[in-house]
């Protein structure tokens, strides 16, 4: 025989609950609309889809890619980008001058940033750093590419952030839909790809490096 | 909350994120001074259902911040969503059918979303203890922003989830055990 059922002690009426509730909800839509009215908030938070840097074209300029893009790196396994001819970038600084990352030549060390990335502020201080100690073999030339620009985040734009940041280095800006990054596989930031004077990929590393390790893996991928 | 500027629905849903870790932190200190007995016991009968209204809230604001303003969510966001968003409808349930059995699913699931969003809230402010590297599309370590300084989606998440554990774990009015699935077995 199935049990009969405790009754449930009477329902509360709550009335004054959601009452308030409803008056608190209210209180804070009023208090942020009203401390919010006339605050520049296209500037200080941006009002346009992540992706749409349209109102940044000093920022990202049209990219060539030629020859054939490089794979994106896998979670496992050996990178197969490694022997692979990397792509030649046709574009310009942030200020227009036209520039070239052409495989061939001079070994290259092109290095993939973002300006709201914070392991790309970390490591281009490392970078320096490693480069005024005389880290960088004779023969190898260091560019960087800013890519991923986004006005909704931090450190935009990326041609003042690079400046504050002390970057050296002749800069390739990416176009807005990041084709630089994409015909180099870029998984990450920041990403180091080192491409020998053959023109072959001879590295490529995603994350922040000590001077330590940056040192070895330059000097090993030039070696190779 | 067409018409609304992101800047004041950031702002908005920061505000209520701040009350329900007000919340949590108030129930927490309630429960150890006998002087704030009264406002638990207060408190105590419509604590599923106002658990419920956060989680909804939280929702609502996750989905706003994703589909409205384009934030693309990170992967700990997504950790976090998995936690929060049955909880939005489970809690509902359990309001209507004054199920306090809920409990036991309800708090270990935000216990689990609140310890993700602190992590992701740390990791927020100190990059150097995730993985090294940002993701290209949706990095978990950079916030899409601070309201205040510090409230970010990571911050109002773990405000939602300590307010939920903070209610559910009341216990009944009475002491009792309501647990419907018990009574009906």
């Amino acid at each position: 025989m199935k049990p009969a059922r405790v009754p449930l002690p009477a329902r509360k009426k709550p009335l004054w609950l959601w009452a308030g509730m409803v008056g608190i909800i209210a209180v804070a839509l009023g208090v942020a609309v009203w401390s919010t009215t006339g605050s520049d908030a296209t500037v200080s938070q941006g009002t346009t889809a992540p992706n749409d840097s349209s109102s940044s074209t000093a920022e990202t300029q049209p990219v060539t890619v030629t020859g054939t893009p490089l794979p994106a790196p896998s979670d496992s396994g050996a990178d197969t980008a490694i022997g692979m001819t990397a792509p030649t970038l046709s574009g310009f600084n942030f200020d227009g001058t036209p520039i070239d990352i052409t495989p061939g030549g001079n070994a290259k060390m092109v290095v993939f940033l973002a300006h709201w990335c914070p392991h790309c502020n970390n490591e281009i201080p490392v970078l320096q750093s490693w480069a005024e100690a005389g880290g960088v073999p004779p023969g190898v030339d260091i560019v960087g590419v800013s890519t991923a620009v986004n006005v909704q985040r931090d450190n935009f734009p990326p041609s003042k952030w690079m400046v504050a940041k002390e970057w050296t280095w002749p800069v390739l800006a990416d176009s807005a839909a990041s084709d630089a990054a994409v015909a180099y596989g870029v998984g990450g930031f920041p990403t180091f790809v080192i491409v020998g004077a053959d023109g072959k990929v001879k590295v490529r590393f995603s994350g922040e490096l000590p001077v330590a390790d940056l040192d070895a893996l330059v000097k090993q991928a030039v070696a190779a | 909350m067409i018409g609304l500027s992101l800047l004041a629905m950031e702002r908005f849903f920061s505000l209520l994120a701040l009350l329900a870790g007000g919340l949590a932190i108030t129930l927490v200190g309630a429960r150890l001074v006998p002087v704030g007995h009264q406002f638990v016991d207060m408190i105590r009968p419509f604590r599923i259902a106002l658990a419920w209204l956060i989680a909804a809230v939280a929702m609502a604001g996750s989905l706003y911040f994703s589909e409205n303003a384009n934030f693309v969510p990170c992967k700990l966001c997504w950790f976090q969503r998995i936690a929060m968003y049955p909880l939005a409808l489970l809690l509902l349930i359990a309001a209507l059918r004054r199920d306090e059995g809920i409990r036991r699913y309800a708090v270990p699931l935000a216990v689990v979303g609140g310890a993700v969003s602190a992590y992701h809230y740390l990791i927020e402010w100190r990059p150097s203890l995730g993985a090294g590297t940002c993701d290209i599309t949706a990095p978990c370590t950079v916030p899409w922003f601070r309201q205040f300084g510090f409230v970010s989606l990571a911050f109002m998440a773990l405000c939602g989830f300590a307010a939920i554990v903070a209610l559910l774990t009341l216990g009944s009015a009475d002491g009792a055990n309501h647990d419907r699935s018990d009574k009906e077995s």
